[in-house]
């Protein structure tokens, strides 16, 4: 089950890290300096950096993406010169891959963990009132609905309400 | 007067450990003497911590420049309203003022239960007091406001000119009021643990402790939001920095807990699990405290270098560990009578929906702490920031969102087949609608199309929530629309309060979803008389300027804005440069509609005499904004439901 889990975990991580948040096509400068970090100490996204060290990186994407070089190449680049501290988001290789696919991995696993509970409280509840799993919804036991429930309250304030006011008028 | 304010944390310390010491004799020996005298004492740190924060900004004010706090934060240049708000620009006022907020929140629990004589009340006290030992001794002995220099330098270092801004002024405070808050919904926790106390009562209460926090916390967020948004100039509001991230955590477990608190108020289940949701939100607030002061993001180094993120890190696991003992050691209590009619109810979204709240917090948590986790084993420096934050958290964010408008049309305790049936048809059919009318207009990702449907989705069923409401009191209310809708709210205030925040998150969401994706960018050097063109907009550069204003110089660049053939107005895009620190800052120029905003930067004077301008368009952020005083709105409404419910007990006979 949980290595089920981790490898769903795993494709859903790897899928939604290749998944652009938006089709839209972009300017491949912006592509590239939306995911690169400047690595001075303002840490802001190089897109939106406007400090000096930021703005030359962001001319050396410009030039290069003049120059006809493909983006790998560009952010390697970059990359030799300041560090793997400027990709923005860390590849997913190695222990960092623990960041990628570990948030993925516990929701699944809540999901699961909450499904198996819930499902060990219903049979419960089926076993103390005698109603077989699987059993057609009319032949429980008419627990009333929220939305009965509601409506019954809302019939009762509407009772007292007249009450009240009839109470005032005797008065 | 240094020597007044560090006996005002001394003693306050020591009233502290008494207010702990007192309480814990009169709750074992039944004696209400020293009950009284712990509740004195929780009053005396609140009084000792204001006298201290007095006299700390007296110094600020007065710049008196041997104090090393005033000399480091401040400087004879400074406005004084800046002066009076560097109390929380750094370590060791931040830490009064959570001190002074904690004790405050202290002093008000026992104002709003004074008339109450069960000693659980003086139990969560106590559990205040513990955590005030914590801040009067750390104050105290590792990192006093009050420390004076040998010699006092002529003038201070001044405010980072991130803080001199309006919205720092307020910023800080109410965030604390937010974090700080989630000690009482702890301590309850705590008592209820330690005095073996069963029952729901507290749980009402809780809720509204809680939900009073939450909002603040809520407020601090949003004001940090935009507080970015103006003054750190990168054309965003929300850059999943670690502060930021560090604020949102409790945020996040926190609403999960606002809503599972139902499920044990209706049914009595997940009493162990909310108790671990409240021990989490308050760790997980002190967390935020840590991670903000104690430098460990920057690097493992320099968090071996600060002076009190060892104490923090310590105090977390010291709180947490005492926390589970208790849950263990209380594991009877806290059985409850686990039953459920059916997996598809409102009770079951809500355990799904905590769990969605958790992950968010879990892939938020460890994107935070990752770079030092990475760093200590693989010895490299990488980054987790924003670009990872909107790859994983986003989804979650998304399915929470989706889940939104699924919960409350659930029933409780089962949904049958026609109740699905009749809720969710339209929904459905609207999401579906508003994604196919959303493809042409440019929406084509996957995450944009999904926050359309989700979006539609969740408004549908807020809709439908309320005119059901009016149906079932058609008769009662008689007037116009608005009319039955505020009486509908007023009869139900938590109900419709909380639907009230759904459909301030949808806006946000609305507006984060347009400024995100569909945001339009250019950028050029301009000389006098050039122009640039950004969607319909047309900037044409008149020319720079440059004077001093205060304490910065400022070099602005004055620009007439087009849109189409229209002239529209004369912005002025600046970058302040801070006499004192030699920091350049800058000053967004923003032309707000309720469509779109223009946010133009100066990025500076280039050598051949041009200017540097950035100029976005982002639109619906207003929606941001909106959305979130709809949240507040809604909260408020929340809120008031007891208090309306407490003046009717008075009113009775």
């Amino acid at each position: 089950m949980s290595r089920l889990a981790i490898r769903m975990a795993w494709l859903i991580a790897v899928s939604l890290a290749a998944a652009p948040a938006s089709a839209k096509p972009r300017d491949p400068v912006h592509e590239i300096t939306s995911q690169i970090i400047c690595p001075c100490s303002c840490g802001e996204v190089l897109s939106g950096c406007t400090c000096e060290t930021g703005k030359s990186m962001q001319a050396t994407v410009e030039n290069g993406i003049r120059a006809g070089k493909n983006k790998k190449a560009i952010v390697d680049g970059l990359v030799a010169q300041y560090g793997e501290v400027i990709r923005g988001a860390p590849k997913a290789q190695g222990f960092n891959l623990i960041v990628w696919i570990a948030p993925f991995a516990a929701t699944l696993a809540g999901f699961a963990i909450a499904f198996f509970v819930l499902r060990r409280w219903v049979r419960r509840r089926a076993a103390l009132t005698g109603v077989s799993r699987g059993a057609p919804s009319d032949r429980t036991i008419p627990f009333p609905t929220g939305r009965a429930l509601e409506s019954e309250l809302d019939a009762l304030r509407q009772r007292a309400e007249e009450e009240v006011r009839e109470l005032k008028q005797k008065r | 007067m240094s020597e007044l304010g560090r006996l005002a944390l001394l003693l306050g310390f020591a009233c502290s450990v008494f207010a702990v010491g007192s309480i814990a004799w009169g709750l074992r020996t039944g004696l209400s003497g020293p009950l009284r005298s712990g509740r004195r004492a929780v009053w005396a740190v609140c009084g000792l911590a204001l006298l201290a924060v007095i006299l700390l900004e007296r110094a600020l004010l007065a710049r008196d420049m041997s104090y090393r706090y005033v000399a480091e934060h401040t400087s004879k240049d400074l406005p004084l309203h800046y002066a009076f708000t560097s109390l929380w620009a750094g370590q060791e006022g931040s830490l009064l003022l959570w001190l002074l907020i904690l004790s405050a929140y202290g002093s008000a629990f026992l104002f709003a239960y004074r008339k109450r004589l069960d000693p659980f009340y003086d139990a969560v006290a106590m559990v205040v007091a513990s955590v005030m030992i914590f801040f009067t001794g750390l104050l105290s002995f590792v990192c006093s406001p009050f420390r004076i220099l040998a010699t006092p330098p002529a003038d201070g270092m001044g405010l980072n000119p991130l803080l001199q801004d309006p919205g720092m002024m307020i910023h800080p405070p109410i965030l604390y009021t937010g974090y700080v808050g989630f000690i009482i919904p702890f301590g309850f926790a705590i008592a209820v643990l330690l005095l073996n106390r069963s029952g729901t009562r507290w749980i009402e209460e809780v809720r509204r402790w809680t939900l009073f926090c939450w909002g603040f916390l809520g407020v601090g967020i949003l004001l940090g939001a935009r507080w970015a948004y103006i003054e750190l100039g990168w054309g965003g509001y929300w850059g999943w920095d670690p502060v930021e991230n560090a604020s949102l955590m409790p945020w996040l477990v926190g609403t999960g807990f606002l809503h599972s608190v139902m499920i044990e108020q209706r049914r009595g289940m997940l009493k162990t699990w909310n108790i671990v949701l409240i021990v989490l939100t308050f760790e997980l607030s002190i967390f935020g405290t840590f991670l903000t002061r104690s430098g460990v993001l920057t690097s493992v180094h320099s968090f071996a270098e600060s002076n009190i993120g060892p104490w923090f890190l310590g105090f977390i696991l010291l709180s947490a560990t005492i926390a589970t003992a208790l849950i263990l050691y209380r594991k009877a209590l806290l059985e409850s009578e686990n039953r459920m009619d059916a997996i598809v109810s409102r009770e079951g979204s809500f355990l799904f929906n905590n769990v969605l709240f958790v992950a968010l917090t879990f892939a938020t948590f460890l994107g935070t702490t990752f770079p030092v986790l990475s760093e200590a084993v693989t010895g490299t420096k990488i980054s987790v920031s924003a670009p990872f934050f909107n790859r994983v958290n986003v989804p979650i964010a998304l399915a929470l969102l989706l889940l939104t408008g699924a919960g409350p049309v659930l029933s409780w305790k089962r949904a049958t087949a026609s109740v699905l049936q009749r809720n969710f048809i339209l929904p459905l059919f609207m999401g579906t609608l508003a994604t196919l009318i959303a493809l042409p207009f440019g929406a084509t990702g996957v995450y944009p199309l999904v926050c359309i449907f989700a979006a539609a989705f969740v408004t549908t069923t807020i809709v439908m929530e309320f005119a059901r409401g009016i149906q079932a009191r058609k008769g009662l209310e008689a007037g116009a629309l608005p009319a039955q809708v505020t009486q509908l709210v007023r009869k139900n205030k938590r109900r419709y309060g909380g639907y009230i925040v759904h459909a301030g998150m949808v806006i946000l969401f609305v507006g984060v979803l347009g400024s995100s994706v569909f945001q339009k960018e250019a950028h050029a050097p301009l000389k006098t008389g050039d122009v640039l063109r950004v969607g319909p907009y047309t900037l044409t550069m008149r020319g720079v300027t440059e004077r001093q204003k205060e304490n910065a110089v400022y070099t602005t660049a004055i620009l007439d804005v087009k849109h189409g053939n229209r002239f529209i107005a004369t912005e002025h895009p600046s970058k302040a440069l801070y006499t004192k620190s030699q920091q350049p800052m800058t000053e967004v120029a923003l032309h707000t509609t309720p469509a779109e905003d223009l946010y133009m930067i100066l990025g500076g004077v280039n050598e051949d005499g041009s200017a540097s301008i950035q100029a976005y368009i982002n639109p619906l952020v207003s929606f941001v904004w909106v959305g979130g005083l709809v949240m507040v709105f809604g909260t408020l409404i929340a809120v008031s439901d007891k208090m309306r419910l407490r003046r009717e007990e008075k009113e009775a006979p």
